[in-house]
């Protein structure tokens, strides 16, 4: 953040030095200077607080959800100091099978739907990336109209209910298969890719296949893995279609039925209800309610890491080689 | 030959040759294709297998987006779902007046340019600059576990973060009753008052989704080639020389799609945010666009106004992107697409 | 149609459902909330037009009682049982079903229950001799699915539940009478006499189902009085405070006298404020004048009211905020000790507060005015569930799926409501030794309310297991419901123009505002002249016509 005059004069002062050290970070590579001090403490204390505001919330999160129910309503709120633990929130959502069955279907459309989406999205945004090819304006038109102009829930479910989809996972799939959004970032990248190893390529005979299946995916493995992310991600939280499109209970998605959890204990004032909450007795208190928020995330969680792999891979790649 | 050879082959003219440290260019500019000279029937065989690529796309989209929006042609109509497409009476212009005639559009057009343009300033660059903070960080484990920590908060839901902030901030939350409890005031309520709302949604925003727009960016630095950053060191380029030189030239075609595509949702501000939080500041300062047609059409099932309100802001997107998608090719940038 | 404050007996609930709109953990909610908020701010526009002939198409009332209620109904008022009969009757002799299947959509505010090999249903479904296959669906967006459904006839299952706030708009012009079966021929005047638990139900409630002349529904019957001002007897009683309030400075002085350290004495009292300035929930008549809701001395006096205590700093500042969906936790755990709420909210918080605090209690304030008179208190809606038949031509289609409605309509103290309530002894329960039956575990998975939302018997009072609750709950009833006024086109259907849907919408926005002194009383005016010449004096014109045509 100071000048850049003193910036330079700090690092050439390190620089010599570092050669002498036998003590370095075994991940900065030999041409990079040791940092500034200052610099490291600044970058440190931003990161920290962004983490920081971060964490804080989410231990919250967690916290309550592994508090008793009593613990929220007396602190009527979110839980931040730990009282007594339980997991009861947990078993009570994971007791009885429902989960289980929706988290495979859940999986099974997101796997399914990631790897359509995905495809059809690459080749879609490699079909449109090469400069002057045959109508490729008129065609990014076409995408880009998807972006601003919807249509309303009715035409959608009567598109859907007349080819035959209600009550089939396609209809999870294909209304929401493409995002142009995800195109335009897949083509964007594309085309950063050096035309001259295209060509090089197409003068060696490769077809366009060849082209996008062996050159252009191994060097966009990032952001191919950034946009299968936003699709799956897309995939497992979505559960409005299913509201709409699913009659059959037993084919609802894991987030529909987590929904579902959420409501419980509402129980409605009323006549034949008068026994209801006696019967059913569980009731949706705060802990239920960040046990749902945590059961969201944690596939999340460990999806993540297998996506950011292709972040580090290129530079992985280039070290080996340099 | 090997295709692999090829990947491997370093690009000609490539920056990361040792050199100086390029100026602010974009990698090597594609040699032009000289469409002119030739023929549609050749480029259209020529472009065969590439159309082929689009086509599965081109087919969902047609199917699953352009069909059902046909129905829009119900902001034409007196529509009653019962009735359907087919057979509600027509009525013109009418629902489009309807749009434009109340004086709360005015307002709720207003309230959404000032958040779009206050966010595209304190929102917008943040992401872009975590990402290049968060690159500069260089033992991996460290990087990775602050990154699967930051872009958690995008799965929390709306209503967790407005109480997650209405605990901290709130008239009865952390910072108030901690000034209280010390005898320092009540303080003052960030929660409800309208004059701060602006900085409050930008911030609730920041700390949701932030994190999570790292993502796109860090794959975009993961395409530069370390020998570029080497390269430049050698040449004596420092850590901020390489940032600006190396680093944020290999971002600058996503920032500028993104900027132009964010220009295109300009009319759209996060509906559910504000609507949670509407009553906190009033309506005054927090209707937007989407807001006010919920409230004068759908709530009501008015799905007609609802058509043409959303076919007026889709225009104005249009608008907006296809304008700013020139204005990039002025600056020599491509853009959503280039000039042929 | 429109500001009117939620007085349906779910409306109590319409806080909770607005809490669930993105508690979820999924990050775009959007698309879900419409069919949540119309139910949270404002009622869906109904449906049908009024019938000044409605008496000769609603079935007769035959009350039946199986069992003497401990406190009998005052005025309308719910009745009372303080203990669970140990012999039931069996009020239906025969399964009427044939065994077939119908499919039955119906909303739920609950967990999802296993619709294969769930024995609470194999159960019901033994009583009703046919089975009901449901079509459940997230309460919260309920109408966004309805919507779509009644828009696609082939899609329209054999029964389909309608909140009365999911009413699709148009729904009396269009779509029952072409989709939903007239059950008139079947149900009118004496010919309910075969479906005694049919014929239980009030008047009133069979009266809303009425549409176009013409009775369409099954009713879920409401209650009398729906809101009431509750306040931590418990707290207050730690404190010493003996609560006397007798007008509406009465109250606002309490909830100040409340107010200090980490505690405020209210939360948002709008609905309080409607209440005890008795306004109208839409229409009032002014000599021979109608006069709009919002246009009424009693609208403009509750607006002050609420906007004096807001300025007292008695009102908690999450509440302030409006995040009305924590009212219940501040209030449950006395950060804040005086709320309004629905009275079915009473028994649910003991339910959820006497096991980790048995000294907890609520007690609603009697009724009173703002200026110490005599109360009013509107009735609410007399049902705010209704469900219909898919249109037919076949007669014993529908006879058979009425007679299974009659036997999903049993009162308390029979067999079936016994079933449907609770469902079979030693599987969802066994009975403690005090005779309560205590759930177990497969409950909580299987038993979930769907068949309520077909149809229901007319309200009681049996949370038997709240010590002194059945009594409190029943005697407050009966003195609230001495107060209980029928409002101005009470337990019609009537349909609203759409073009003027949306014009009281500003009102909602208003409340809100003026209360938190954002907006003043000028402001109030101009959104009355700007109601009245934006289509408000056409409504007054079409809802006077109603009324010419009725007297």
């Amino acid at each position: 953040m100071s000048g850049q005059a003193t910036e330079i004069s700090a690092e050439a002062a390190v620089l010599p030095e570092v050669r002498r050290r036998p003590r370095r970070s075994k991940h900065r590579p030999a041409w990079e200077g040791r940092p500034s001090v200052g610099g490291q403490a600044l970058k440190f204390v931003v990161l920290a607080l962004v983490v920081l505001a971060v964490a804080f919330p989410l231990y919250t999160v967690v916290l309550t959800s592994l508090s008793t129910q009593a613990e929220t309503i007396r602190v009527g709120g979110l839980v931040t100091v730990p009282g007594e633990l339980t997991f009861s929130a947990y078993t009570q959502i994971l007791n009885g099978g429902i989960v289980t069955r929706a988290a495979l279907v859940s999986t099974f459309v997101t796997i399914v739907g990631t790897i359509l989406s995905t495809t059809v999205s690459v080749m879609g945004a490699y079909g449109l990336s090469r400069p002057g090819s045959f109508a490729h304006r008129p065609i990014l038109f076409v995408f880009l109209i998807t972006m601003f102009f919807g249509a309303g829930l009715i035409p959608t479910y009567l598109l859907v209910s007349s080819l035959g989809l209600i009550n089939s996972y396609w209809a999870l799939i294909l209304p929401g298969a493409v995002s142009a959004f995800n195109v335009l970032i897949l083509r964007n990248f594309f085309m950063g890719i050096d035309i001259s190893i295209l060509d090089a390529a197409r003068i060696d005979g490769a077809g366009d296949w060849r082209i996008l299946g062996r050159i252009v995916l191994p060097m966009s493995r990032a952001v191919v893995a950034v946009v299968a992310l936003f699709y799956g991600v897309g995939y497992w939280n979505a559960f409005f279609n299913a509201i709409l499109y699913i009659n059959d209970n037993a084919k609802w998605p894991l987030q529909l039925v987590l929904r579902s959890y959420v409501l419980q204990g509402v129980t409605l004032p009323g006549s034949g209800v008068g026994q209801v909450d006696v019967a059913t007795g569980a009731v949706t208190g705060m802990p239920v309610k960040m046990a749902v928020m945590v059961l969201a995330i944690v596939p999340i969680l460990i999806v993540y890491p297998f996506v950011q792999r292709h972040f580090t891979k290129g530079v992985i790649f280039g070290a080996i080689k340099g | 030959m090997s295709l692999s050879e090829l990947v491997r082959r370093r690009p000609p003219g490539d920056p990361g040759s040792p050199g100086k440290p390029r100026g602010a260019a974009p990698p090597a500019p594609p040699a032009p294709v000289p469409t002119r000279k030739i023929g549609w029937r050749v480029r259209l065989k020529r472009d065969r297998s590439l159309l082929l690529m689009v086509t599965p796309a081109i087919v969902l989209l047609g199917v699953f987006a352009y069909v059902p929006m046909l129905g829009n042609v119900i902001a034409w109509q007196d529509y009653s779902p019962y009735t359907g497409f087919l057979r509600s009476p027509y009525v013109g212009w009418a629902h489009f007046e309807r749009v434009f005639s109340n004086p709360l559009f005015v307002d709720a057009v207003a309230n959404t340019l000032i958040i779009t343009a206050f966010q595209l300033v304190f929102f917008f660059p943040i992401p872009i600059f975590l990402a290049l903070l968060l690159n500069s960080v260089i033992t991996p484990r460290t990087r990775t576990t602050i990154q699967a920590i930051v872009y958690l908060p995008h799965f929390f839901s709306w209503v967790l973060v407005v109480t997650v902030f209405q605990q901290i901030f709130g008239g009865a939350g952390l910072i108030n009753q901690t000034l209280r409890d010390h005898g320092l005031g009540s303080g003052f309520d960030m929660m409800t008052n309208p004059d701060t709302f602006l900085i409050l949604i930008t911030m609730q925003s920041v700390w949701k989704d932030a994190g999570w727009g790292i993502i796109i960016f860090l794959a975009a630095l993961s395409t530069v080639p370390p020998e570029q950053y080497e390269a430049a060191a050698v040449d004596g380029a420092n850590r901020w020389r390489r940032m600006w030189h190396i680093s944020l030239p290999a971002l600058r075609p996503v920032i500028i799609l993104l900027l132009i595509l964010r220009l295109g949702d300009a009319l759209t501000v996060g509906f559910e945010q504000l609507i949670l939080q509407r009553q906190a500041v009033g309506a005054d300062v927090s209707e937007v666009i989407d807001t006010y047609v919920y409230f004068q059409g759908v709530v009501y099932g008015d799905w007609s106004f609802a058509a043409a309100a959303g076919l007026v802001k889709g225009v104005v997107s249009l608008a907006l992107v296809l304008g700013a998608n020139k204005l990039a090719h002025v600056f020599g940038e491509s853009g959503v697409y280039k000039r042929a | 149609m429109n500001a009117t404050p939620t007085f349906g007996r779910l409306g109590d609930h319409a806080v909770d459902r607005r809490r669930f709109l993105g508690l979820i953990a999924t990050g775009a909610a959007v698309v879900g909330i419409p069919g949540l908020l119309t139910a949270c701010s404002t009622t869906a526009p109904s449906a049908g037009s009024s019938s000044a002939a409605a008496g000769d198409v609603i079935p007769k009332y035959i009350p039946v009682t199986y069992i003497d209620p401990d406190y009998p109904s005052v005025n309308g008022s719910v009745p009372g049982y303080e203990t669970i009969p140990p012999e039931l009757v069996q009020s239906v002799k025969d399964a009427p079903g044939t065994g077939v299947v119908y499919t039955a959509m119906t909303p739920l505010w609950g967990t999802i229950p296993p619709t294969k090999g769930n024995k609470y249903y194999e159960a019901v479904n033994e009583l009703l001799g046919s089975e009901i296959q449901f079509q459940i669906t997230d309460g919260n967006v309920y109408g966004d699915k309805l919507a779509t459904v009644l828009a696609s006839a082939k899609d329209v299952p054999d029964w389909v539940s309608i909140p009365s706030w999911n009413l699709p708009p148009r729904f009396g012009a269009d779509i029952v009478e072409n989709v939903f079966q007239d059950l008139t021929p079947f149900l009118a005047g004496d010919k309910v006499t075969p479906y005694a638990n049919l014929a239980n139900i009030p008047s009133d409630a069979w009266k809303f189902c009425v549409f176009n002349g013409k009775l369409y529904g099954l009713p879920f019957p409401g209650e009398v009085i729906t809101n009431a001002t509750f306040y931590r007897q418990d707290v207050l009683e730690g404190l010493g405070i003996t609560p006397d309030v007798k007008n509406g400075q009465d109250l606002i002085d309490l909830a100040v006298e409340l107010t200090g350290g980490s505690v405020w004495g209210a939360e948002d009292l709008w609905t309080t404020a409607a209440i005890i300035h008795a306004v109208p929930p839409k229409w009032k008549l002014d000599g021979d004048t109608l006069v709009h809701r919002v246009e009424t001395e009693e609208y403009r006096a509750a607006l002050e009211w609420n906007a004096a205590l807001f300025a007292s700093g008695a009102v908690h500042p999450d509440a302030v905020a409006d995040q009305t969906g924590d009212a219940k936790a501040r209030f449950q755990s006395g950060k804040s000790l005086i709320t309004a709420d629905g009275v079915g909210g009473w028994h649910e918080a003991l339910r959820d507060n006497l096991t980790s605090n048995p000294s907890y209690w609520q007690q609603p304030f009697e009724p009173f005015d703002a200026a110490g008179g005599t109360p009013v208190l509107w009735k609410g809606n007399p049902a705010d569930i209704f469900s219909f038949l898919k249109k037919t031509d076949d007669e014993d289609r529908i006879k058979e799926l009425i007679a299974m409605a009659n036997v999903l309509a049993a009162p308390f103290g029979t067999t079936e409501y016994d079933t449907i309530s609770s469902g079979v002894e030693g599987v969802h329960y066994t009975r403690g030794a005090d005779g309560l039956p205590v759930p177990t575990e497969l409950a909580a998975t299987e038993l979930q309310p769907t068949y309520i939302f077909l149809v229901d018997p007319p309200m009681s009072e049996t949370h038997v297991q709240y010590p002194g609750y059945v009594k409190a709950a029943s005697e407050w009833k009966a003195n609230a419901a001495q107060y209980a006024t029928d409002p101005l086109f009470y337990a019609q259907q009537i349909v609203e123009p759409q073009e003027y849907a949306s014009i009281g919408q500003p009102f909602v926005d208003l409340e809100k505002d003026i209360s938190r002194g954002r907006k003043s009383m000028d402001d109030l005016d101009a959104a009355i002249e700007t109601w009245q010449t934006s289509g408000g004096e056409e409504l007054r014109a079409f809802y006077q016509d109603i009324l010419d045509q009725q007297s």
